[in-house]
């Protein structure tokens, strides 16, 4: 009995050695790891807020982050939500966030003001592969809310006018009503071809501009397929529209490039809501060249 | 090196970890209510339940239903600093062994999650053979099992055979090694297969993702995402913030299992729903089961324990419904003359 209780003794002795060594091994990692994974988001103040239209707004956050054009981040409010919005800017020095007004979570940013703060992790994603295409025409074409990554591209290729040749600008609006980045429409007016096109006529201001999809104009326009990269950004009709009318004028699957748009999570490629055929838009994505995605439309 | 462990010394054994501070023994318990085994912490070594695989699977226990990743006051951010308690798992089978395995492997791959992982460390996977298929819906034989344990007990009718996968089982056995005894007795690969087992004839399942017998076990499902909660792999989840309702700034962000049958779970903002066809979610599930992790990380995700087919209240067999679909003959057409 007594050989027994000593064994005892010995074994619930080496069970705390145990656990202390165990102890010291997890509690070191959290607080490190937690922050890299990005779960967590940041605090992050707003040097401006700019309302382009009732529904759409921009803003500007104090944040010196390295990023790609096209990559997205996960902005909220503790308590409302997260989403995901695409960066519209190319600096180091800022974020610039173009939001429009659709659900619970960007209907309370919309609500924020300047000297506010919102709570942001990021950048997730692979943006465009801009140093990729050095030397190649560039055709733009965006639609609506699609036209935010999109500037993000313009501004790299501001940054960097030699690397590329001819820059077109397809853009497409509701409305001239729904316009954003007014702005900075004039700017790239005067550097690039720019192209503008209106859906509808306002309901109350009297307008007697064209009216017309972007689709059409793209379809009028007397390009070849040579030395052109084409990035696309916009509802998905008008996406395979335009790439059907891109086949059209011989272009090929990889000099197409397309950005998509899933429910998401977690940023990091787990959660699983943005799988498409095994594909994490968040983690493979958002942008993808076109014959990456091209066999899975339904899904 | 293996060892045995006599059935006599077996009660002991349990009995003296059980007794150890500051171990929880997590073993497969039948409650008594309603005759449902699950993992559960061992009080007595009479509740422990080996004849048949526990009907919940493990993920719980690392990958948990609620997962508070921080708490939140106003503008304050506050990480809560989790000390999982070291905790060891008996009983476990083979199928849900490799499950947890492809889990650390999701959610290591990328980005390490620390939360999943702090849980992970503190656990030793102690499994139990099974020899035999426990019913119809096991397929374990077809997906092609590894061995991810770190000890793993073999029944030989009078005594345990005992074999070490890891440090972390050798170290456990170590401490333990007065119940156990050295032997020179090993099983062959062969003597370990689980019999009767490959029910899924199909190697590739990719030239079938538009075949018409889909919809035979699509008209069946009603959506309730039993296959989802059951499945031992399935690892898909969603961020809920949740406040306090007298204080409606503070709160905590959670994370909860989610389900890829749930017609919302790949809404976006404008309603629009990318997988809105029953079909679509159905095939989603099956086909990221046994083809897509495949593709990304050479094995499947499925690791065929049945649990979706045993659990489902229409017993949608899939596995079935793959055997029967046949590949369509190339239709050659006879060139016009």
């Amino acid at each position: 009995m007594i050989k027994n209780k000593k064994t005892k003794t010995k074994s619930t002795k080496k069970s705390l050695k145990n656990k202390k060594v165990k102890k010291s091994r997890t509690a070191k990692k959290p607080q490190k790891v937690d922050l890299v994974y990005g779960l967590v988001p940041k605090k992050k103040k707003i040097i401006d807020f700019k309302r382009e239209t009732s529904i759409n707004f921009t803003l500007k956050l104090d944040w010196k982050v390295k990023h790609d054009p096209g990559q997205f981040m996960m902005v909220g409010i503790p308590g409302i939500g997260e989403c995901p919005i695409s960066i519209c800017s190319y600096s180091d020095q800022y974020v610039e966030l173009s939001i429009r007004e659709v659900g619970n979570v960007t209907k309370a940013l919309g609500n924020l003001k300047k000297g506010g703060f919102v709570f942001a992790r990021g950048p997730f994603g692979r943006g465009y592969p801009m140093h990729y295409f050095k030397g190649n025409n560039v055709i733009i074409v965006g639609g609506g809310c699609g036209i935010a990554p999109l500037k993000g591209v313009i501004e790299y290729i501001t940054k960097n006018r030699t690397d590329f040749k001819d820059v077109l600008l397809y853009l497409g609006y509701r409305s001239p009503d729904d316009v954003i980045f007014e702005e900075q429409l004039k700017s790239w007016e005067k550097k690039f071809c720019l192209n503008v096109s209106y859906d509808k006529a306002p309901a109350k201001s009297c307008y007697d501009g064209k009216v017309g999809f972007v689709t059409e104009l793209i379809r009028k326009s007397k390009f070849d397929n040579k030395n052109k990269i084409v990035f696309i950004c916009g509802p998905p009709i008008m996406m395979e529209t335009v790439i059907n009318i891109l086949k059209k004028k011989k272009f090929n699957n990889d000099q197409i490039y397309i950005s998509a748009e899933r429910r998401m999570q977690c940023g990091g490629g787990k959660c699983g809501h943005c799988m498409i055929h095994g594909v994490y838009v968040c983690k493979d994505g958002p942008v993808f060249r076109y014959d990456e995605l091209m066999d899975y439309k339904n899904d | 090196m293996n060892y045995v462990l006599k059935k006599e010394v077996f009660s002991k054994f349990v009995n003296s970890v059980l007794k150890e501070k500051g171990i929880d023994f997590i073993a497969p318990v039948k409650s008594e209510q309603n005759d449902i085994i699950k993992f559960q912490k061992l009080i007595s070594f009479s509740d422990l339940c080996l004849d048949k695989n526990a009907y919940y699977p493990l993920k719980e226990w690392f990958f948990k239903k609620n997962e508070v990743l921080f708490e939140f006051k106003g503008d304050k951010i506050t990480i809560p600093e989790k000390k999982p308690k070291p905790k060891i798992f008996f009983g476990v089978r083979r199928c849900d062994l490799n499950s947890i395995n492809r889990q650390d492997v999701a959610f290591s791959e990328g980005c390490w999650d620390p939360y999943y992982f702090l849980e992970r460390e503190a656990s030793t996977l102690i499994g139990y053979h099974c020899f035999e298929k426990e019913d119809n819906y096991c397929f374990c034989g077809s997906v092609g099992l590894e061995d991810h344990y770190d000890l793993m007990f073999y029944d030989r009718g009078d005594y345990f055979l005992v074999e070490i996968g890891s440090k972390k089982g050798a170290w456990f056995l170590k401490q333990r090694i007065r119940f156990f005894k050295k032997t020179t007795e090993r099983l062959s690969a062969r003597k370990k297969v689980i019999k009767n087992a490959n029910r899924l004839q199909k190697k590739n399942i990719a030239p079938f993702y538009d075949h018409k017998n889909w919809k035979k076990g699509v008209d069946l499902c009603l959506g309730c995402t039993s296959c989802n909660t059951l499945c031992p792999s399935c690892y898909c989840f969603e961020f809920k913030d949740k406040v306090n309702i007298s204080n409606l700034k503070n709160g905590k962000r959670i994370r909860e299992w989610s389900a890829c049958q749930l017609k919302d779970f790949s809404e976006v903002a404008g309603n629009h729903i990318f997988r809105s066809d029953r079909e679509h979610r159905f095939k989603h599930r099956i086909y990221h089961q046994l083809q897509y992790f495949n593709e990304k990380h050479g094995k499947h995700l499925c690791s065929g324990c049945g649990r979706c087919i045993r659990g489902c209240p229409t017993r949608i067999d899939f596995v079935g419904i793959l055997n029967n679909m046949k590949t369509k003959k190339p239709n050659v057409k006879k060139p016009k003359k």
